[in-house]
């Protein structure tokens, strides 16, 4: 068979007449296989059905298991029943239809009022919708109308309508029909039509059956369904009451044979069986002339079987289990929410071509690059194109018999064959244009690089492969950034694009170099971290000498074989050294940090030390080369500077010792006065509180202000206690200096580690609850103080008290399940998020537009500027 | 010129580019940011990490009404620096109840009757008459209302309906507590909505009002209110008051400050794609399975979202039809998605192309 491209699909209930049409088995025997184990005529495992079996043909098409699709077959069923899933449409339209003469409840004025506007909507064609929509909404007034209006400005603003707005436009109008009494076109009393879940309706006390709901459905006139939004082209009411039941093919629900030889099969299957038990049951009472009461039991049976075929978590009846007691799966539940057939099978698909491992830094890779390890590279492969131009050059290649060699060979007929050593001067014979050859990686190869959660386009990359040793996949530890990534065991997932456009897309679009900036807020993706701002920031301080040997070393490290200037003592400053990594036009001044002008002049660093507001998260040296040198000179840039600063740093040495957390007596001192203002301060909070003086802030209530006021003078002793750090420690304690430096660690690090822990919080308040009155039982009951209620005196170095430990702890537990609780919301709201706006894209006049051309922006974000650049264009309109 | 386009180019949006999802990557990221950062700073504000989802949350949901309403509200240029007539504005706004202007109270079990003592100093400053507060308090219909002197009112609680002959006194001091209560609650003056405003000042020292609780219909009526230059942070309110062009400046706006305030930075565009997502079918639709995913046209995009099943089964009795234009569509059913490098099109005229292939036909000859 034939694929073609899906172009548009319709939706339609299927007619009785239109299953027996389809289906190529009418089934009778519910069971599938005789005492042989073969399939029965007849049965549900029919052979005109399709074959799943290697080595069977199809009775139907005389395919085998591969080629057959399988054929749709059916079951007549002796009594019809209700489809459960239209239940809900049967009793509207029981409602909004009348019992004798079953036309809409609805006068012939109220129709004629109604009918030009469903009309216009159900039209396909946009550009006429749009036309005859603008006639009808000048028309229309009031009524039923006003709320189809609505429904039609939508439109006009090019939203594009589904169905369900269609009805939901006539929705007021037939709500008010069930509330009829009396048919306005036959004068026929109606009753109170009642609908008992999943499936029974009733007139009064009297069970409607589903062959009178089928006659009743089956006299609604065409031309009044059409109020209902229905199209009786494509949907008859009646056929949503079940004659004949479509079984699917076995392809559908495959049975598959245990290594016992015993047969498993699939839950439809079981179903149908059920199905089919109680419909010959039926038939056979029926013959019979059972009395009425037995009929009747045995048809609910046979619809409860119906109902929980179609979705057996229908609310009302009991779930349908398997043997082993599992709730059977059946259709509604294959379709179903994450693991279900459209959002497990189809939303998301797997793929060859893919390998994963741990990864592991290696700052001697460039950022743009992946280490791919040596065992994934010869598992996987790339396609060749024979070409009369390459034919000689690839036949060398199939000489190959190591590592960088080829593994397969498809010939012209699509064919895929492995070479091995018997068949390879064969398939070398058969090598010419137009075959295609499967080469192992090797470096130079095009990968897409990716970790999950993939939050963001930066989390999928395009990295050029280079091949390397063991058993780790390999990065600059620079590029982890936009990943999200660290060392501590975190895998990754490389896929080798194989078409050559997949190939030329992943270059020229995907590469890291090229999305540089953040489209989310244009900083840049990758900039030096931790060591490397260490290494920047002492070599190029203005007291940073090197001698000519030292300087050599640095230079030729990051691959640069020019020295700069000496200077007078024949010694080479730091700065000079930095500078020989700039372009040599570049120049620029800007502020970085407190007391620290970047003055650079034509290539030269003049004054000023490069450092973390320079070079590393938001640093304007990055952005300024990627805005003014492009994408290559910033991959080199990034690469070289890393080294160079990494080599500098190994070079010159930087550590912590213990001594870098030791806190003199003043400072002891300083600490426990700071300590008693904290606990003057809340405690006048709370004598005010007390007294009744507070005040409540906007929105706020007195005890929630108190709170917070409390809560706000006691988290301000950890602020409070920088002031002591940051009096006291200085350059030379190389703990504070790499705080200083945004190297690595916090300030407030340093003074939890050093001086106090200060207060514990507990979803935003002071850790109150546990026991009655107290949070520990090692306190006493409601005492409000300070510390009994979060607030630690003690530093991770002195040791904390045990009920600081367990306050401590409590704060730790709380701030780790807000944690997890809040994963899981923002996952879904980005979900949402991404399903709301996926469809957006920019047209060629830069406007944004959604599915079907609908018009969100007339100019892209105003400016029509990529989000990636819009620093880069900010800053140029400054600069003019 | 041409430089001048190669300068604008060189920033400028590609063809296709799939803004959309770029947009709502660049919102979602930063929130799940926002959570996993908090962790290396076990114990120290949680305040930070929790206000800016929720507010987020709410602003996407388009909930009906915000968990905290606010406004601000700018003045007349003439009197914006005017901090007496500002104040005076101020009281006007916040709503006052009984109870805040009094000095005390007596009540009367037997009679039902009670005896408020007004403070007068606050009454001026609310510019509030014994009068109008009788007013108010009749306007309830439970309790008729004397003056007794220019600062005290005698209220007097009518009985309650349902009392019937048997009730018990009990139920009759019951009764009136409830009554006296409702009383002193009673909001006299001020803008109903609004519990608490704040005055404050810009650099340029202009005044302004910040309030708690918003109901910008009354607001704007107030003499000396800018009414062109009220904010609130009610999508709906706006809306409602100044319609769907500024309420969808308004998501834009609280969504960046949800955004910003929690210390990331996320560029306006991304926002402002958002507020038009939610607001350019002339409605605030949320972003969801009631809003605007509900809304697609595409049953398969709507069924690969949520609810599977009931979209499946709406489609056939309505007859929907498909035209597989979006990108879940065209991912189900396996073919190139409509957006970035997929939208791109090579269209080659027929005659060209007949002289490529001759040309590639004489090529081969050689």
């Amino acid at each position: 068979m034939k694929a073609e491209a899906i172009n548009d699909i319709r939706f339609t209930v299927l007619s009785p007449e239109r299953i027996r049409k389809m289906s190529v088995a009418k089934l009778i025997v519910p069971d599938a296989y005789n005492e042989d184990g073969y399939p029965i005529d007849g049965g549900l495992i029919d052979q005109r059905l399709g074959v799943i079996e290697p080595g069977l043909r199809c009775k139907t098409c005389g395919g085998r298991a591969k080629s057959c699709p399988g054929h749709f077959g059916h079951i007549e069923l002796v009594r019809p029943v209700v489809h459960p899933a239209y239940a809900k449409t049967i009793y509207m339209l029981l409602q909004s239809t009348c019992n004798s003469c079953h036309r809409a409840l609805m006068s012939e004025s109220a129709i004629k009022e109604l009918r030009p506007v469903i009309e216009t909507m159900t039209i396909d064609e946009s550009d006429e919708v749009l036309k005859a929509v603008e006639g009808q909404a000048q028309k229309a007034d009031k009524g039923a109308e006003s709320a189809a209006h609505a429904g039609l400005q939508q439109n006009g603003n090019g939203v594009s309508m589904n169905q369900s707005m269609v009805i939901s436009a006539s929705m007021p109008a037939i709500k008010r029909l069930k509330s009829v009494k009396i048919c306005p076109h036959c004068k026929a009393q109606q009753a109170k039509i009642k609908f008992e879940k999943p499936t029974r309706f009733m007139v009064g006390n009297e069970t409607l059956r589903p062959d009178d709901v089928r006659d009743w459905l089956s006299k609604i006139p065409d031309d009044d369904l059409m109020l209902f939004g229905i199209d009786p082209k494509a949907t008859r009411p009646e056929w949503f009451i079940i004659t004949a039941l479509l079984v699917p093919p076995v392809n559908v629900r495959p049975s598959i044979t245990l290594e016992s030889g015993e047969r498993s099969e699939d839950d439809l299957t079981h179903k149908l069986v059920d199905i089919m038990r109680v419909n010959r049951k039926l038939e056979q009472d029926i013959d019979a002339g059972a009395p009425q009461i037995i009929i009747d039991d045995q048809w609910e049976l046979l619809q409860y079987h119906v109902t929980s075929y179609f979705d057996n978590e229908t609310a009302g009846i009991p779930v349908s289990r398997h043997r082993s007691g599992r709730p059977l799966k059946t259709l509604a539940q294959r379709l179903k929410g994450k693991e279900g057939r459209l959002r497990y099978n189809l939303s998301g698909k797997r793929v060859n071509f893919s390998a994963r491992s741990v990864i592991t830094p290696d700052p001697r890779l460039s950022v743009n690059s992946v280490g791919i390890p040596i065992d994934i590279a010869k598992g996987m492969s790339v396609p060749m194109y024979v070409t009369k131009w390459n034919i000689d050059e690839l036949k060398e290649w199939m000489q190959r018999t190591e590592y960088p060699m080829i593994v397969n060979v498809i010939s012209k007929e699509g064919v895929r064959k492995r070479i091995t050593e018997t068949n390879r001067a064969e398939l070398l014979a058969s090598v010419e244009p137009g075959v295609i050859l499967e080469r192992q990686l090797i470096d130079g190869d095009i990968a897409l690089f990716n970790r999950q959660p993939t939050l963001h386009r930066v989390s999928i990359m395009a990295h050029i492969v280079k091949v390397v040793p063991d058993k780790t996949i390999r990065i600059n530890p620079s590029i982890a950034h936009p990943y999200g990534a660290d060392f501590d065991g975190d895998e990754m997932n490389i896929h080798i694009p194989q078409s050559l456009e997949a190939q030329a897309e992943a270059r020229y679009l995907m590469q890291p170099k090229l999305l540089f900036m953040s489209a989310k807020d244009s900083s840049p993706i990758s900039s030096l971290s931790e060591e490397q701002v260490m290494g920047v920031y002492l070599l190029t301080l203005d007291s940073t000498e090197l001698s000519r040997e030292e300087t050599m070393e640095l230079l030729s490290y990051v691959g640069i074989t020019d020295m700069p200037e000496p200077l007078k003592n024949g010694k080479y400053s730091g700065k000079s050294i930095f500078s020989m990594l700039l372009p040599v036009d570049y120049s620029t001044e800007q502020k970085a940090g407190r007391d620290n002008i970047v003055v650079i002049k034509n290539g030269k660093l003049k004054s000023g030390v490069v450092n973390h507001s320079a070079v590393g998260g938001h640093g304007f040296m990055i952005m300024e080369i990627f805005d003014r040198y492009g994408p290559d000179y910033t991959e080199a840039f990034l690469t070289r500077s890393i080294n160079l600063a990494l080599k500098y740093t190994y070079m010159r040495g930087i550590t912590i010792s213990v001594r870098d957390f030791y806190i003199t007596d003043e400072m002891r001192k300083e600490r426990e006065k700071l300590i008693e203002t904290v606990k003057s301060n809340a405690e006048v909070v709370m004598k005010n509180y007390k007294d009744g003086k507070l005040e409540a802030q906007p929105g706020y209530t007195v005890k929630e202000t108190y709170k917070m006021l409390l809560l706000a003078e006691l988290d301000s002793a950890r602020d409070l206690a920088v002031s002591i750090v940051n009096k006291h420690f200085n350059y030379t304690n190389n703990l504070f200096l790499m705080s200083e430096v945004h190297v690595r660690g916090d300030i407030r690090t340093i003074v939890q580690t050093s001086l106090l822990l200060g207060q514990q919080n507990v979803r935003a308040d002071r850790p109150t609850r546990g026991y009655s009155g107290r949070a520990i039982p090692y306190i006493a009951k409601n005492d409000d103080a300070p510390e009994s209620k979060g607030f630690i005196k003690d530093s991770f170095f002195d040791g904390l008290e045990p009920t600081e430990l367990y306050l401590h702890a409590m704060g730790a537990r709380a701030s780790m399940q807000s944690k997890s609780l809040i994963t899981a919301v923002s996952g879904y709201l980005m979900r949402r998020l991404i399903n709301a706006m996926q469809d957006f894209y920019v047209e060629k006049d830069m406007s944004v537009r959604g599915a079907g051309g609908a018009l969100l922006q007339t100019i892209y974000g105003g400016d029509g500027i990529d989000p990636m650049m819009a620093g880069a264009a900010a800053a140029a309109k400054k600069r003019k | 010129m041409e430089k001048n386009e190669k300068s604008a180019n060189k920033y400028g949006i590609a063809y296709g580019e799939a803004v959309g999802t770029v947009a709502a990557q660049s919102l979602g990221e930063p929130t799940t940011q926002m959570v996993l950062g908090s962790l290396h700073q076990a114990g120290i504000k949680t305040i930070v990490t929790t206000t800016g989802l929720p507010r987020m949350m709410e602003i996407a949901d388009a909930r009906k009404k915000p968990k905290s309403p606010m406004m601000i509200i700018h003045f007349d240029p003439k009197i914006s620096k005017d901090y007496e007539k500002i104040r005076a504005i101020r009281y006007k706004l916040e709503e006052v109840r009984l109870s805040q202007l009094i000095e005390g109270y007596e009540e009367d079990f037997r009679t039902g009757s009670m005896v408020i003592k007004l403070d007068k100093a606050k009454l001026a400053v609310y510019e509030i008459t014994p009068k109008r507060i009788m007013n108010a308090l009749e306007l309830k219909g439970t309790v008729e209302t004397a003056l007794v002197d220019n600062a005290t009112i005698k209220v007097k609680a009518k009985r309650a309906k349902s009392e019937s002959q048997a009730a018990a006194s009990e139920s009759k001091i019951k009764h009136y507590r409830i009554t006296f209560i409702s009383v002193l609650s009673t909001v006299v003056s001020g803008i109903p909505g609004i519990i608490k405003a704040v005055i404050d000042m810009y650099e340029d020292n202009a005044f302004y009002i910040k309030t708690a609780g918003s109901n910008m219909e009354e607001a704007m009526k107030i003499e000396g209110v800018d009414k062109w230059n009220i904010r609130s942070n009610d999508p709906f309110e706006v809306m409602k008051v100044y319609g769907i062009e500024a309420a969808r400046n308004t998501i834009a706006n609280e969504m960046y400050e949800a955004i910003t305030t929690n210390g990331a930075n996320v560029n306006f565009r991304h926002m402002s794609l958002l507020a038009d997502t939610m607001t350019y079918a002339g409605h605030i639709s949320s972003v969801g399975r009631h809003g605007v995913a509900g809304e697609k046209r595409s049953v398969f995009a709507r069924a690969a979202f949520e609810e599977t099943v009931k979209h499946f089964v709406n489609a056939s009795v309505f007859g929907e039809h498909d035209l597989l234009t979006g990108v879940s569509e065209n991912i189900l059913i396996g073919k190139q998605i409509g957006v970035g490098t997929g939208r791109v099109r090579l269209s080659v005229k027929k005659d060209d192309l007949q002289k490529l292939k001759r040309a590639a036909e004489k090529a081969e000859k050689k």
